[in-house]
C-alpha cells in the first residue's frame, strides 16, 4: 500500500479515535483489555482501508468495523477485575470544565450499559451517538422495524438498570 | 424516567486523555491480529493436518498387506483416492469461506460467515468419522468372511468389540471438537442468536 494512503489513514484515524475509545470503554472493563481491543480495531481498520473508497464518511465506516471487532472478533480476557478498577478506568478522561452531576450521570450510564449484552450495547451506543435507524439497521444487518423493536427493549433494560 | 439527562451527559462527555499518536497507530496497524477469525483458520488447518497425519503413525505397507489378505486391497485403495479428492474440496471451501469473511459487512452477515467457516471443518470432521466407520465396518465384515470357522458366539463378540471401539473414538473426537470451538465461539454464538431472535419477531 502506498505512503499517501497510509498517511491519510493515520490522520483520519487519529482525528476520529475517540469513537474507538468509547467502544473500548463499553466493551472492556480494564485498561489492558481496552488497549487490546483498541489494537485489534486498528489492525482491522488498516487491513480493510484499501476497500474503503470513501462512499461513506470515514467515521461511519469506523463505527461498523470497530463494533464488529468488539462484538464478533475480539476475545475477552477472562481475568476478573475489581469494581474499583472499573471506576478508575472509565474516568481517565478529561474532567476539566465538566459538570459534576453530569460526571456522575456519565459514570452511572457507562456502568449500566456494560451490564447489557453485546448487541444491546451496540444499539444503545448507536442511539447515544445519534445514528439514524437506517444506519443502525445497516450496521447490524437487521431490518429497520426490528432495529426499532430491539432498541425499545434495550432502552427499557437500560432504564431498569439505571433506576431499579 | 427518561434517558434524556443521561443522553446529555453522554453528548457532553470529555474526550479520552490517553490519545494514541500517529506513530502508535502505525505500530498497532502493523501488528499481528489475534482475532477469533484468525484462530478459527489456524485451528481449522491444524484439524485438517491432524486428521490426515494419522496415516503416518500407521505402517501403511503392513496395513495394506492385511487389507490384501482379507480381500480389501482394491476397496481401500480407491476409497482413499476418493477421500483425498473430498479432502481437497473441503480445504478449498474452508479457505474460500475464510477469505469471504469481512469485518466491513454488517454484524449479522459477518457472524453468519464466521459460523459457516467453522461448519466446513465440522462437516470435514464428520466426513472423516464416517469414512473411518465405513472402513471399520468393511474390515470387520471382510475379517469375518475370511474366518468361516468363527462360531456365532465369536462373531457376536467381535461385532460388539468393534462397535464399542468405534463409538469411543467417535465420542472422543466429538468432545474434543466441542471443547475447542465451544471456548472460541461461545460469545459469537450467543450474539448471533440474539440478533436472529430479533429477526424472528416480525
Amino acid at each position: 500500500m502506498n505512503k499517501e494512503l497510509e498517511n491519510k489513514f493515520l490522520s483520519d484515524f487519529e482525528a476520529n479515535q475517540n469513537i474507538v475509545h468509547k467502544i473500548c470503554r463499553l466493551y472492556t472493563t480494564n485498561q489492558d483489555a481496552h488497549n487490546d481491543l483498541f489494537q485489534e480495531v486498528t489492525i482491522q481498520l488498516w487491513k480493510n482501508y484499501s476497500k474503503f473508497r470513501g462512499e461513506a464518511k470515514f467515521s461511519t465506516w469506523m463505527y461498523r468495523v470497530a463494533l464488529n471487532t468488539a462484538i464478533s472478533l475480539y476475545r475477552k480476557s477472562t481475568r476478573t477485575v475489581k469494581t474499583q478498577d472499573i471506576n478508575d478506568y472509565t474516568f481517565k478522561i478529561k474532567t476539566v470544565d465538566y459538570d459534576e452531576t453530569e460526571e456522575l450521570q456519565l459514570k452511572a450510564l457507562y456502568n449500566a450499559i456494560r451490564k447489557l449484552n453485546d448487541i444491546d450495547k451496540a444499539l444503545i451506543f448507536l442511539y447515544l451517538e445519534d445514528k439514524p435507524y437506517k444506519e443502525i439497521s445497516a450496521t447490524l444487518g437487521i431490518s429497520e422495524v426490528n432495529a426499532r423493536v430491539k432498541m425499545n427493549r434495550a432502552k427499557e433494560k437500560l432504564k431498569k438498570i439505571l433506576n431499579p | 424516567m427518561d434517558l434524556d439527562k443521561y443522553k446529555k451527559a453522554w453528548d457532553n462527555q470529555p474526550e479520552e486523555t490517553d490519545t494514541v499518536s500517529k506513530v502508535d497507530i502505525y505500530k498497532m496497524a502493523h501488528s499481528r491480529s489475534s482475532s477469533i477469525v484468525k484462530w478459527i483458520f489456524i485451528i481449522g488447518i491444524l484439524e485438517f493436518i491432524l486428521l490426515n497425519s494419522m496415516y503416518f503413525f500407521v505402517d501403511m505397507d503392513e496395513a495394506n498387506k492385511e487389507y490384501e489378505k482379507i480381500g480389501l486391497g482394491k476397496f481401500v485403495f480407491y476409497s482413499q483416492i476418493i477421500a483425498y479428492v473430498i479432502l481437497f474440496y473441503f480445504l478449498m471451501k474452508f479457505y474460500l469461506n475464510y477469505k469471504r469473511i469481512s469485518v466491513t459487512d454488517s454484524t449479522k452477515q459477518l457472524m453468519a460467515k464466521i459460523v459457516k467457516t467453522r461448519k466446513t471443518v465440522k462437516y470435514y470432521v464428520l466426513f472423516n468419522l464416517s469414512y473411518l466407520f465405513i472402513i471399520a465396518v468393511a474390515v470387520a465384515v471382510a475379517t469375518l468372511k475370511s474366518h468361516p470357522e468363527f462360531t456365532n458366539e465369536k462373531t457376536l463378540v467381535f461385532i460388539i468389540i468393534t462397535a464399542i471401539i468405534s463409538l469411543i473414538m467417535l465420542v472422543l473426537l466429538w468432545l474434543f471438537y466441542q471443547l475447542v470451538y465451544g471456548i472460541l465461539l461461545r460469545k459469537l454464538n450467543k450474539n448471533y442468536k440474539e440478533l436472529s431472535k430479533v429477526d424472528n419477531l416480525k
